[in-house]
């Protein structure tokens, strides 16, 4: 058991690493000098002394390969450098945006597992009458609206005809926290009608394919009451595949969150990559896509270990 | 149309649907006559006209064509990258999954380094270097999909490797190009087929969402993703050019999401259908439960501990209704075992889940008949009646079942223990720790060593034979008055098996544990060294009933005979194993069943009679039955 | 049939039947227990960005947010009031001893956010980190033209530059320019302690930056306002939402197509002027443009009015000439209106070409900025009228500006402002001694403009300006280096209750931030 794990996480850091070096190579590639466009705002002419002032400030005029071992031994010293715009450690950027995305991805998530479990259960315990029905054709509509048309949707309706809510933005929770999760809401609300309406399709099925089990039918034959079975024949048994599903979708949002960061201006992660792409701020770029690479790779690995632990059958060997 | 097969219909709406949005953008030039990138300024924001049907944008650019060109982007994209990816993906992982090796390496390290990024995040860094535009999201999503397939490819084709026809071809000196490609590739096509609508729809997604961020089309091309971009400057002044774009491409991709789903359903018939339409239609045409008390015979339910009278449980098929057991009518006594045998799928086990309202529904049901129990408090309980409380005192408490399977009927996720304190809490309301202590007790009474410890193990655990004996402990539990076994040994090695008959018998001989036993089999064998009495059923019905020396010694069914002859029996004298009797002639469906005696086309007594109409149960014997009306001629 | 049609639209109101099922969908499903948003707070000014800064150096210019945000902290010798006239800041004075030497008086009551006076070796300390070779100031090569500081007192400074330039004067009121304690400097040379009239007191980085007025603001009475805060909306819509809904009090960048509903609702204003400009450059080294016909039927080919239509909803003013205000002495009717809308003469321009049937050409622009992606789009369709096939290049900004600095392009649309109100500002867009820049065509060298623009920037003397300028407006008017399409409307938006803000008219419309000290709120 522990050696399967020690070698998984081996195996899901080495693949951090490669992805990184992939990403510093690539990111070198991508037309646009860092330097001259430090210097270009406002429609400027910098001039080649100064722009090379500046590739020397940023150590751009290294040669790459020196660069990639500079990045390197600083990652791993914990340094994942500064910005090429003010300086701002990059570490401290990231340890401050992640948690907003990860924050948004949770509260989806709950969201979604609240609305989508449930609902699951019972259209699965409904089969084929007429609450499964609707409740899967809503699925099926839910799954198939991207969620930039949702977002965009849900601002001009909520933020701009009813005026309920802002229509987007940011207040640290420590300073307001009611405001806080009034920003939260929309985000949320709109990364969880996909979501939701998937892990609704796969506790449907989940449960559909459980409820045909043996061990569903020797609980039954014990005399066991309807809810019981349920609970603790069916549900229990079919959370291993739900959990797997949202753990992976989780993983996914990661980075998807990209299109609702835009939307609704939650400073988070992805947007934040967005923003270090368009301004060719390599020491950011790098990191983001560090820390969003390992989290996703880790997080597909958890998932697989808390499969065993769901289902014990599953040996980790 | 009328005889497409039911699992090509589900595929027909949503493929329509698809090919209606295909056929929309294809002939666009013919649906609409507008440019749609003609600009008109003057008339910007022009609402609907008979001229612009959906109006005009904010170049006064017609929008119902903008919609319809913007379909043929994003179905170019999306094809054109289903497919690049669907090559290049199906490729690599059909030779990482035959040659293994460095091939299969690089196949899947390479996959996982691809999908150790989010999607939409490899799109935006690649978008960035290569520069927007309608080639680099081809690239773009080849790239992304590649290791989908590829992985569908390689997990299937390492599964097709070892399976004889292709050792077969192997063997036959085939070629490999033509191996993978004339073999291989037909076998996995089903998995790739769906892949590939699911790439399709995450491609128009995608195309869609990059456009909307600015990275995707490059305008004036339409795009829906850049129509909403645009359109979402002005949304709160006129938002319905923001809407017709939403509209289609929810449309759009709900359409090629239903195609996905019924494409699953179609190569994997195991999974859950999500078209569920067809069967609730015909979960409705049941018929009603028939109430005949008469048929009771009141002497014998007196004394018997279960009585059936003219069961009849009907199950819905694609076919139409099935009777999976058809006017089954026995008795069990106290302490008394009755033998229930048949080949598969000549309704005894479908009987036994009857007595307990087993049956699953909503596909089956039990139309007519009465099933009286004598309870432990000498009540008789009429089953069919009972509601599902009435039933659930009754299960586990009064009637306690054991089944063929042991490994699947537990559940894997609790330990063994926990599943025998399960009946005794809710039939005994006991607490869970007293449970878990007689739980103790039942393993040890059936003979597992150690079993404080053994209750924390889980099925996976244990052997096929102690799984069993926790299934049978599990049905001791609450000291039901009857147990009926489903093929209890069926399952389990021939050691196993001798091990398992002997514990229930010896079970059956303890003096406290006076039950009676309704022992579902197909062999005879068994039959002889358990049961008191015989119960032979023939696609549904009994044919024959009585005393097991009675009718092992001599049958009144041709089909009883039958069975017995193709017992396998060994000649002690020379070790040599006589040539098996085998029934001619198969098993005739349930939906197929002649008018008369369904053994009749394999019988060789058969007369005209036997063909026209159903034999009556005749009396044989004492205590003995017989459906043949020819009983007489097979004994002479 | 068709009228009947149009009639049933008329009378169903479709805005109205939208929004009715919509408010009624969403009633349903949500019950509305969430209250408005903030209404006004006295004391505290909101302001909403149209972007998060991407650093607030004094002497760099990253843009109108960055340079909205640096002016609260940093101040120069100068500054511009609310009628664009450069006025005094951290020198109560100044005078112009000769045209290359300039005398300023500084204040005496000015101090830097450490608490230091402000001195005479502050500027000089300053001035000199700025023309440093590796220096990375939007004005080094200004500050490298000088000869001499000299500090004879802690009040006065004297500038001796190495040419005479009447533009000294706007260059010691650029917002890029900003006083910086001299000892902190020393110390750290990344450390830039200004003496503006707010202090940041907290970052949000990425969205949000808090203020404070600085007790000792050398303006007495001013900020009018003690707290500043400044909100990041990148999202247009958003930033109006914010707006109307009175999360913002004040927003910069107002898009143009919400200045209809703000003009037309009674809690809000706006002050919108003509600042910036939309033009066309040309690569002048290879391609199909180096041919100044065909430029000249650029010139005539584009219909001004749509641009302005479609990209900037009506907002904005056809530019057919110089790119010079009508309030500058220099304007002069005669180098205006050249370019008009005439596609026959675009055609018998092309054909002079020899290009009679067309040819195809590459417009760069970028997808990042919706008015430069608009403009481009109407460009592309006024000149496929003419017969020239173009195909739009959209990368994102950045590396729209790498291409543009590179020379890989035939032709790009710009937008842009000058950095002062002073012709010479037109050096930006047609100096071609200068270094390569995308805001310039690529390639483009005319040794007689260059030559012009020199002189221009040395003669003090108004009338000898004016004849060198009716030379340099002619002159590049019939070589068209660039090709102008319309000046740009720029507007903030505001609550009713503000008061005291200004937008700077002409190219110093980016400046505006100079007044937000002026801001009441109630």
């Amino acid at each position: 058991m522990w050696r399967y794990i020690i070698k998984r996480v081996f195996i899901a850091l080495m693949l951090v690493f490669v992805v990184t070096s992939i990403v510093f190579l690539v990111i070198h590639l991508i037309p646009g000098d860092p330097a001259m466009l430090l210097l270009s705002g406002g429609g400027v002419d910098p001039a080649p002394e100064v722009v090379d002032a500046m590739r020397r400030r940023l150590g751009l005029d290294l040669p790459i390969w020196t660069q990639y071992i500079n990045y390197v031994t600083g990652i791993l010293q914990g340094d994942f450098g500064t910005s090429f715009q003010d300086d701002h450690p990059v570490a401290e950027e990231i340890a401050k945006r992640l948690p907003r995305t990860i924050e948004l991805i949770l509260a989806a998530t709950a969201l979604s597992i609240l609305i989508g479990v449930p609902l699951g259960i019972l259209a699965a315990l409904q089969h084929g009458k007429y609450v499964d029905r609707t409740l899967a054709l809503g699925a099926g509509l839910m799954l198939s609206v991207p969620v930039f048309v949702t977002g965009t949707l849900m601002v001009l309706l909520f933020a701009q005809e009813l005026r309920w809510v802002p229509a987007g933005g940011f207040v640290a929770f420590s300073r307001d926290p009611v405001q806080h999760l009034i920003f939260l809401l929309m985000p949320a609300a709109t990364i969880a009608i996909g979501f939701s309406a998937a892990i609704f399709r796969m506790t449907r099925t989940t449960v559909l394919e459980t409820l045909k089990r043996d061990w569903v039918r020797t609980a039954r034959a014990k005399g066991l009451p309807r809810s019981v079975v349920i609970r603790r024949h069916v549900v229990r048994n079919a959370m291993g595949p739900v959990m797997t599903v949202i753990g992976l979708q989780m993983g996914t949002l990661l980075g998807g969150t990209v299109l609702v960061e835009y939307v609704f201006n939650w400073p988070g992660l992805s947007g934040f990559l967005v923003v270090a792409v368009e301004s060719r701020d390599y020491p950011e770029v790098q990191g983001i896509i560090l820390v969003i690479s390992f989290l996703f790779i880790m997080l597909n690995l958890l998932v697989d270990l808390l499969y065993s632990v769901l289902d014990p059958r599953i040996r980790l060997e | 149309m009328l005889n497409i097969d039911a699992k090509y219909r589900n595929i027909l709406p949503p493929l329509i649907g698809v090919a209606l949005v295909f056929l929309l953008a294809l002939l666009a030039p013919f649906i609409t006559g507008h440019d749609p990138v003609h600009m008109s300024i003057s008339e910007r924001m022009a609402p609907p006209s008979m001229e612009h049907l959906l109006g005009q944008d904010n170049y006064g650019r017609d929008i119902f064509s903008r919609l319809l060109y913007g379909a043929r982007v994003s179905i170019a994209v999306a094809l054109f990258s289903a497919l690049s990816a669907g090559i290049l993906g199906i490729t690599i992982g059909i030779i990482g999954g035959y040659f293994g090796g460095i091939a299969e390496l690089i196949t899947v390290r390479l996959a996982d380094i691809i999908l150790s990024f989010p999607p939409i995040l490899l799109a935006l860094l690649i978008v960035t270097i290569l520069g927007p535009g309608v080639e680099t999201l081809g690239l773009v999503l080849t790239i992304l999909y590649m290791p989908g397939y590829a992985r569908v490819a390689y997990g299937e084709t390492l599964s097709m490797r070892q399976l004889e026809f292709v050792e077969a071809a192997r063997a036959l000196g085939s070629p490999t190009w033509r191996i993978l490609a004339l073999t291989i590739l037909p076998n996995i096509l089903g998995p790739l087929i769906v892949q590939f609508s699911l790439t399709v729809s995450s491609a128009v997604l995608i195309e869609s969402g990059l456009s909307f961020l600015g990275l995707g089309v490059v305008p004036p091309d339409p795009s829906w993703g850049l129509m909403i971009r645009e359109a979402r400057a002005y949304m709160v002044y006129t938002p319905m050019p923001l809407l017709w774009p939403c509209i289609a491409l929810t449309i759009t991709v709900l359409a090629v999401n239903s195609l996905c789903d019924a494409l699953r359903d179609f190569y994997d018939p195991r999974a859950v259908s999500t078209n569920f339409l067809a069967n609730l239609a015909k979960t409705l045409i049941y018929a009603p439960i028939a109430k005949d008390y008469s048929q009771i015979d009141a002497q014998k339910a007196e004394s018997a501990l279960l009585s059936t009278s003219g069961l009849r449980t009907e199950f819905v098929t694609p076919k139409g209704r099935i009777r999976a057991s058809n006017d089954v009518s026995f008795t069990v006594a106290p302490g008394e075992t009755v033998a229930l045998v048949g080949e598969s799928g000549s309704g005894k086990t479908i009987t036994g889940l009857s007595v307990l309202g087993l049956v699953p529904e909503p596909l089956g049901k039990m139309t007519s008949g009465q099933v009286a129990l004598r309870s432990k408090s000498d009540e008789i309980i009429c089953i069919e009646e009972l509601d599902d409380e009435g039933l659930q005192q009754v299960r586990g408490d009064e009637i306690a079942m054991v089944f063929q399977e042991p490994m699947s009927s537990l559940n894997p996720v609790y330990p063994v223990g926990e599943q025998i304190a399960e009946s005794l809490r809710y039939h005994r309301k006991i607490s869970r720790p007293q449970a878990l202590l007689t739980a103790v007790d039942l393993l040890e009474s059936v003979g597992i060593s150690d079993p404080a410890k053994r209750i924390k193990d889980y099925p996976h655990q244990m052997s096929g034979g102690m799984q069993q004996r926790v299934m049978i402990a599990m049905a001791l539990s609450c000291s039901p008055s009857l147990i009926i076994a489903d093929e209890p040994t069926t399952a389990l090695d021939v050691t196993i098996q001798a091990q398992i008959l002997e514990l229930l018998r010896n079970i059956r001989n303890q003096e406290n544990r006076s039950f009676g036993m309704l022992f579902i089999t197909h062999n005879l064998g068994v039959v002889a060294e358990i049961a008191d009495r015989v119960l032979v059923m023939y696609c549904g019905r009994i044919v024959e009933s009585g005393p097991v020396s009675n009718l092992f010694r001599s049958p009144a069914h041709p089909y009883t005979k039958g069975l017995l002859a193709s017992i396998p029996h060994i000649d002690h004298s020379s070790g040599d194993r006589q040539p098996l009797y085998a029934i001619p002639g198969t098993v005739p469906a349930l939906d197929e069943l002649p008018p008369g005696c369904a053994f009749a086309p394999r019988c060789n007594l058969a007369i005209e009679a036997c063909v026209q109409e159903l034999p009556e149960l005749e009396v044989v014997g004492d205590g003995h039955w017989s459906r043949c009306p020819r009983w007489r001629e097979l004994r002479g | 049939m068709s009228e009947k049609i149009t009639s049933l639209f008329d009378g169903l109101n479709r805005r109205q039947v939208l929004k009715t099922g919509m408010v009624a969908g969403a009633t349903a499903l949500m019950p509305g227990f969430i209250g408005r948003a903030k209404a006004k707070t006295p004391g505290l000014v909101v302001f909403g960005l149209s972007s998060y800064p991407p650093g607030f150096k004094p002497w760099e210019n990253k843009g109108t947010a960055s340079t909205t945000v640096k002016v609260q902290q940093y101040r120069g010798l100068l500054g511009y009031g609310a009628d664009g006239q450069p006025r005094a800041e951290l020198a109560a004075s100044w005078k112009v001893l000769a045209g290359d030497k300039f005398q300023f008086n500084l204040r005496k009551n000015a101090y830097f956010h450490n608490g230091e006076k402000v001195t005479s070796k502050d500027v000089k300390a300053t001035y000199e980190a700025m023309a440093a070779k590796d220096s990375t100031a939007r004005l080094r090569s200004r500050m490298a033209a000088i000869k001499m500081i000299e500090t004879p007192d802690d009040n006065t400074v004297i500038i001796t530059l190495n040419a005479p330039d009447v533009t000294f004067i706007d260059i010691a009121a650029s917002p890029h320019c900003g006083i910086v304690s001299g000892k902190a400097l020393a110390a750290d040379p990344k450390n830039f302690v200004g003496a503006g009239p707010y202090k940041i007191v907290n970052i949000e980085r990425g969205s949000r930056i808090e203020l404070e007025a600085f007790d000792k603001y050398y303006k007495a009475g001013f900020p009018k306002t003690k707290k500043l805060r400044f909100d990041a909306f990148k999202d247009e819509n958003l930033r109006v939402a914010a707006l109307e809904a009175g999360d913002v009090d004040i927003i910069e960048y107002l898009p143009w197509q919400a200045m209809d509903s703000v003009g037309k609702n009674t809690r809000l204003k706006m002050d919108v002027v003509n600042g910036p400009f939309m033009y066309v450059v040309f690569n002048f080294s290879k391609g199909p443009f180096q041919n100044p016909k065909l430029r000249q039927a650029v010139g005539y080919a584009i219909k001004r009015e749509d641009v302005i239509a479609a990209a900037f909803y009506g907002r904005g003013n056809v530019l057919g000439g110089i790119p010079l205000q009508e309030s500058s002495p220099f304007y002069d009717t005669k180098y205006q209106n050249r370019w008009s809308y005439d596609p026959d003469k675009a055609k018998s321009l092309m054909k002079e070409a020899g290009h009679a049937n067309g040819f195809s050409a590459t417009l760069l622009s970028t997808a990042q900025y919706g008015m430069h992606k608009n403009t481009a789009e109407v460009v592309q369709q006024n000149l496929a009228a003419i017969g020239i096939n173009v195909k739009l290049n959209l990368p994102d900004w950045a590396k729209r500006v790498s291409i543009g600095n590179q020379g890989q392009y035939d032709f790009a649309v710009m937008g842009s402002a000058g950095d002062f109100n002073d012709p010479d500002a037109l050096t930006k867009f047609m100096d071609g001694s200068l270094a390569a820049s995308y805001a310039r065509s690529y390639g483009f060298k005319d040794a007689r403009i260059s030559e012009l623009f020199a002189k221009g920037r040395q003669e003090a003397n108004f009338e000898k300006r004016k004849v060198l300028y009716a030379e340099l407006q002619q002159r590049a008017l019939d070589l068209a280096p660039v090709i102008p399409i319309n000046w740009r409307a720029q507007g903030y938006g505001y609550q009713n209750y503000l008061s005291g803000f200004t937008n700077i008219p002409g190219f110093l419309t980016f400046f505006s931030g100079m007044v937000i000290e002026n801001i009441e709120i109630g």
